[in-house]
């Protein structure tokens, strides 16, 4: 395990883009692209597709991006999904991989999608048990994720700060931070996000998402179908101004614009982090 | 941590989590605590989703339907098949398409029509 405080090894660097299958050729065009992302369900069995194997082949890193571990369920962790995401991790040589702080099934139920746990005894064990179950099948360094959450469990144990402090130290686990998470929850909860940012264990921090999303009747949904937001940006810069992140990744999953509109996106990003580092 | 500890830990998660998925996806009562507003957002927000996903599975079936009679399907029969652990979104859209079969909602069941192209079989 690292030692307290220090800055855990650098896995990837640059600025990257979510590869989804319905833009695999604007992505090999997009100019300056570093490292693609690709969500590991959605890759199918057998040989990886051709676009994913031009960019490993131009020495572009891809992250297995999982969503269906439920690394925080009560359930017995389902080691056949670990092992296939270790498969791809393997097809792509990924130097990490990643999942999210939630759950997915429980009960006999699937929700389909991400769910919070509760900030309890009880969970960050259960989480801390089944993330190290799955570190020892991965063979790859695991980064996980805060989610964004339209509920929140009663009777919190623990900060959310905490929680995700104690889940590092506990498995040695990197973060990915997803600031329009944090951005969103902050704002449905009518908080200040960047409050949380100075409770986050950044020393562990991989790489940073950055998405975009849409309010509806007051309630700000995640969506990845719609532009980043102006307060996600600066929640961006705002993170850069207490550390400035390995990496960032833009996630488009719907609804997908123009070369130009994502490229755009892109290069915002990257002015707000060149604008923190320091000069070489 | 014993291992008991951590198997009482696991067990009394396990409750509260099926209790919220049952609440969110079968139609359970709202657990204690939570936002009714937001447990109504979320259970609509997992509804869509599984929703757009069955869609994407049943192009044709949906084409033939017109999507406001394949949402009010849909929904209905979301409201009797929750969502199962064993049930993947494929095996869900083609129960969809058996259960459309005998609730047709209309005079006559719904019959998809001929397209002119057909998608190439997705290689395992």
């Amino acid at each position: 395990m690292a030692a307290a405080g220090a800055v855990a090894d650098q896995l990837v660097s640059g600025v990257g883009i979510g590869w989804r299958a319905e833009i695999d050729l604007l992505v090999e065009r997009l100019p300056g692209v570093d490292f693609v992302e690709v969500v590991a369900e959605s890759v199918p069995r057998g040989p990886l597709p051709e676009s994913l194997t031009i960019l490993r082949e131009r020495g572009l890193p891809v992250l297995p991006h999982a969503v269906s571990l439920s690394l925080g369920g009560a359930d017995p962790l389902d080691t056949d999904r670990v092992r296939r995401l270790a498969e791809l991790a393997a097809a792509v040589d990924a130097p990490l991989v990643s999942d999210h702080v939630c759950f997915v099934r429980a009960g006999g139920l699937d929700s389909g999608h991400l769910l919070p746990v509760p900030r309890t005894r009880d969970a960050l064990d259960v989480l801390v048990a089944n993330v190290g179950q799955a570190q020892r099948i991965l063979g790859v360094p695991l980064a996980l994720e805060n989610i964004a959450a339209l509920i929140e469990w009663p009777n919190a144990e623990l900060t959310e700060g905490e929680f995700l402090g104690e889940l590092v130290e506990r498995t040695d686990c990197r973060l990915l931070v997803d600031v329009a998470n944090l951005w969103a929850n902050a704002r449905n909860a009518g908080r200040d996000p960047a409050d949380l940012l100075d409770e986050l264990p950044l020393t562990a921090l991989a790489y940073v998402h950055v998405a975009g999303g849409v309010e509806h009747d007051g309630v700000y949904h995640d969506t990845h179908a719609h532009p980043v937001p102006a307060g996600v940006f600066e929640l961006l810069a705002e993170l850069c101004r207490r550390t400035v992140p390995p990496a960032v990744l833009l996630e488009r999953d719907d609804r997908f614009p123009s070369a130009e509109a994502l490229g755009g996106e892109l290069d915002t990003i990257r002015a707000i982090v060149a604008g923190h580092r320091a000069p070489a | 941590m014993t291992t008991g500890d951590a198997d009482s830990a696991r067990a009394r998660l396990a409750v509260a989590q099926a209790e919220l998925l049952r609440a969110l996806l079968a139609g359970g009562a709202p657990p204690a605590g939570f936002d009714r507003g937001r447990l109504a957002v979320e259970t609509d927000v997992l509804l869509n989703r599984r929703r757009r996903q069955v869609g994407g599975c049943v192009g044709d079936l949906r084409d033939a339907l017109g999507d406001e009679l394949f949402r009010a399907l849909f929904d209905a029969y979301a409201a009797e098949m929750p969502p199962t652990t064993d049930t993947g979104t494929h095996a869900d859209a083609e129960r969809f398409r058996a259960w459309v079969g005998e609730h047709p909602g209309g005079d006559e069941p719904p019959r998809p029509k001929p397209r002119w192209w057909r998608r190439r079989p997705v290689s395992p």
